[in-house]
């Protein structure tokens, strides 16, 4: 992973903007000191850098899908890169990691009853070609967790 | 905050705007959805105000110095797998806690600025919290995907 070149300047942006993206850079620029232009060039250099990234962060409440699990999936090790692919392209599957381990690849999903989260994890994860087993746990409470912290990965949800 | 809230068609709509740009301005994000600029602002307000909507800059694990991420299997014994998780979680290192059913109890993700941390937070940190019966690590050598902007929105803040 690389490793950013980022001085104080940046981090007070970043620190700002993951309060509210709406901001305006005039204001930015005002709060901090240091004209517009540059609030704008930092912001667009974060960027294109991939080292953040403007979203809307929702309750769950958006989606019918409001509950979390963690499919753990024990994949073909010749081709663990293409299957981690192809089980990120499920929808509802947020999160694919590739780990080395038990299991080789660590998936997130989001489902709405437990009819749906077998569909998912022995359906359609399951049926992923180089798939040979997963194990399902599903998430009763998160006891700590940011989403402000995030792998900028450019296939966001 | 207790009253129920309910996302109709236009907020999804503005959402989903919000996610592909945070930053477009009230107009831009009318124009493209045939509103107005004070609905959009509106609307903002009101998901901002019931707690369902925020619109941030996430950063990257890299503009923290997490260049290591381990996720943790941890099977509990002889106490409350709750208060193992939130021992566990007081652990600057632990960027994750969840309490699951299945073979194991606690997830774990585990970030790190190097890999030689983890010898000391394992063996003299973590292994201490009382109740762990074992701890199964998996190493994260590539994320393909993180889209993890659904969610508990005011989880304990990490940075």
């Amino acid at each position: 992973m690389s490793r950013p070149d980022l001085d104080d300047l940046d981090h007070q942006l970043i620190r700002i903007l993951a309060q509210d993206a709406r901001v305006s850079n005039r204001k930015i620029a005002s709060d901090l000191g240091v004209n517009e232009g540059t609030v704008r060039g930092r912001i667009k250099r974060l960027q294109q850098e991939k080292l953040i990234a403007f979203t809307a962060l929702t309750g769950l409440k958006l989606e019918k899908a409001t509950n979390i699990a963690f499919i753990a999936v024990q994949a073909d090790v010749g081709h663990v890169r293409q299957i981690a692919r192809n089980i990120a392209d499920i929808p509802l599957v947020k999160a694919v990691m590739i780990t080395l381990g038990p299991f080789n690849i660590m998936a997130t999903c989001l489902y709405d009853d437990l009819d749906d989260l077998h569909k998912l994890a022995s359906g359609k994860v399951l049926e992923v070609e180089g798939v040979r087993h997963v194990e399902t746990s599903l998430v009763v409470r998160t006891v700590k967790f940011s989403n402000r912290v995030v792998r900028i990965t450019g296939a966001e949800s | 905050m207790s009253e129920i809230f309910v996302f109709d068609d236009t907020d999804r709509k503005i959402v989903e705007q919000l996610r592909q740009n945070g930053r477009a301005t009230n107009q831009q994000i009318a124009e493209s959805l045939n509103l107005i600029a004070s609905t959009v602002s509106t609307r903002i307000r009101r998901m901002e105000e019931a707690g369902m909507l925020r619109v941030v800059a996430v950063s990257d694990f890299a503009v923290h110095g997490y260049h290591v991420i381990i996720h943790v299997a941890v099977q509990v014994s002889g106490r409350p797998a709750l208060d193992v998780a939130e021992d566990l979680a007081e652990f600057p290192e632990v960027f994750a806690a969840h309490l699951v059913t299945g073979s194991y109890q606690i997830s774990l993700l585990l970030t790190l600025r190097d890999i030689d941390e983890l010898p000391s937070l394992i063996t003299d940190q973590l292994s201490k919290v009382p109740g762990i019966k074992s701890m199964t690590p998996a190493v994260g050598l590539d994320v393909v995907r993180y889209g993890l902007d659904t969610g508990p929105i005011d989880s304990r803040r990490l940075a």
